[in-house]
């Protein structure tokens, strides 16, 4: 009774129609709860009365909006790798691709300390112009660019092609 | 090529000399799959990694931007893309059960609500290429009739429509290719092509499109639901 139950066919898995269903079922829930959880603090008043206010006064708002709606995407994505594409019941070398492939991705986000510890030690000429990436010219109190060749005036750089 | 066992069953998978077991061999395909879905990952998180950067140094402004975005658009599309995936994951499972009419309809479905995806992602693109959203030279900040406030500085607001251009249309691309594999995998089932013999083609075509669905997941809220 493949219907019912999850079984083996053939030596290998077969998701049951209940976990796929279920799964779905899980995945248009958060779906609704996101849309919820991100427009609740704009159009909250016609929802739950009071629920406007008592966001705008949480200071962290901002970021517990952002990590609702992020968490329940996490959500969503855990469940479509377990039971979708179903790493739930593969084997382990499966199973070790699937979670470093998503490990490996946050491990990305190592370069933010960069961008955020910046400011703790500044390093003349390593500071950026306001507003962009940019490097701020470290001769300049003006926050203009760096230049990359001073003293050179326009168009030297085509000159230094031709050299 | 040689299979191991005298008669060979065209309707049975054939185990390569390689392999000791099917199993073996069809773990192989996955794992081969699984490789490329990581280097999917390494893209998308580059670019999910500089959306992030410019997003936490502009956040208030990134509010006023995504006004410009159809929510209930996105929301429709993302409902659309779960049940195409549900439908990609019976696909599957039929195969495995060797139901080749159920098969077909699922992969079917799947490709039409690919369309749908497509049409809806039309609907939101072509107003904005109208409204000068596009960040080419008539890019323009703020829009003239704005949805919002339309307030932020108009170069941020041109690296704000870099990303949202670079990454749906990227992802664009991926349902297009996903398209195309669907619609070559149900050829060449309907055909009983030598290479389909069992059930991992439709498995690793259907990876490739629940990772689809998987960028997705997470373009939604970060492009349409940026809170205030």
């Amino acid at each position: 009774m493949a219907e019912a139950h999850a079984e083996e066919h053939h030596g290998h898995h077969v998701t049951s129609n209940r976990v796929l269903n279920t799964t779905f079922l899980q995945l248009f829930a958060a779906m609704v709860i996101t849309i919820l959880a991100a427009r609740a603090p704009i159009d909250g008043p016609a929802l739950f009365p009071g629920f406007k206010d008592f966001f705008l006064k949480w200071e962290y708002a901002w970021g517990a909006t952002n990590a609702i709606a992020l968490g329940i995407a996490a959500f969503k994505a855990v469940q479509v790798i377990r039971f979708f594409m179903g790493v739930q019941y593969a084997s382990g070398l499966i199973k070790l691709y699937a979670v470093m492939g998503f490990v490996g991705f946050t491990w990305l986000y190592i370069l933010f300390w960069d961008y955020v510890g910046r400011p703790w030690e500044p390093v003349r000429g390593w500071e950026t112009v306001p507003g962009t990436a940019l490097p701020r010219d470290p001769d300049s109190d003006a926050g203009v660019p760096y230049k990359l060749y001073p003293g050179k005036e326009e168009g030297a750089s085509a000159e230094m092609s031709h050299e | 090529m040689a299979a191991h066992g005298a008669a060979i069953d065209p309707n049975e998978p054939v185990v390569y000399e390689q392999y000791e077991t099917i199993e073996q061999q069809q773990e192989t395909y996955l794992v081969g799959m699984w490789s490329f879905l990581v280097t999917e990952v390494m893209m998308f998180g580059a670019l999910f990694l500089v959306y992030s950067l410019y997003r936490w140094k502009f956040r208030g402004e990134f509010f006023m931007f995504h006004e410009e975005l159809s929510w209930q658009w996105g929301g429709l599309n993302t409902m659309n893309l779960l049940f195409s995936s549900f439908l990609m994951a019976k696909a599957v499972q039929a195969t495995q059960l060797k139901r080749a009419k159920a098969q077909m309809w699922y992969l079917a479905g799947t490709i039409v609500c690919a369309f749908i995806f497509l049409i809806i992602k039309a609907i939101e693109w072509i107003p904005k290429f109208e409204h000068h959203l596009v960040p080419t030279a008539s890019f323009h900040w703020p829009p003239h009739e704005p949805h919002g406030s339309g307030g932020g500085s108009p170069e941020h607001a041109k690296i704000f429509y870099s990303l949202y251009f670079t990454m749906t249309g990227l992802h664009g691309l991926h349902v297009v290719i996903g398209i195309i594999a669907i619609t070559i995998l149900m050829v060449m089932t309907k055909l009983k092509a030598k290479a389909i013999t069992d059930y991992i083609p439709t498995e690793m075509v259907g990876l490739y499109w629940h990772f689809v669905d998987l960028v997705w997941i997470f373009l939604y809220p970060l492009f349409y639901l940026i809170p205030r």
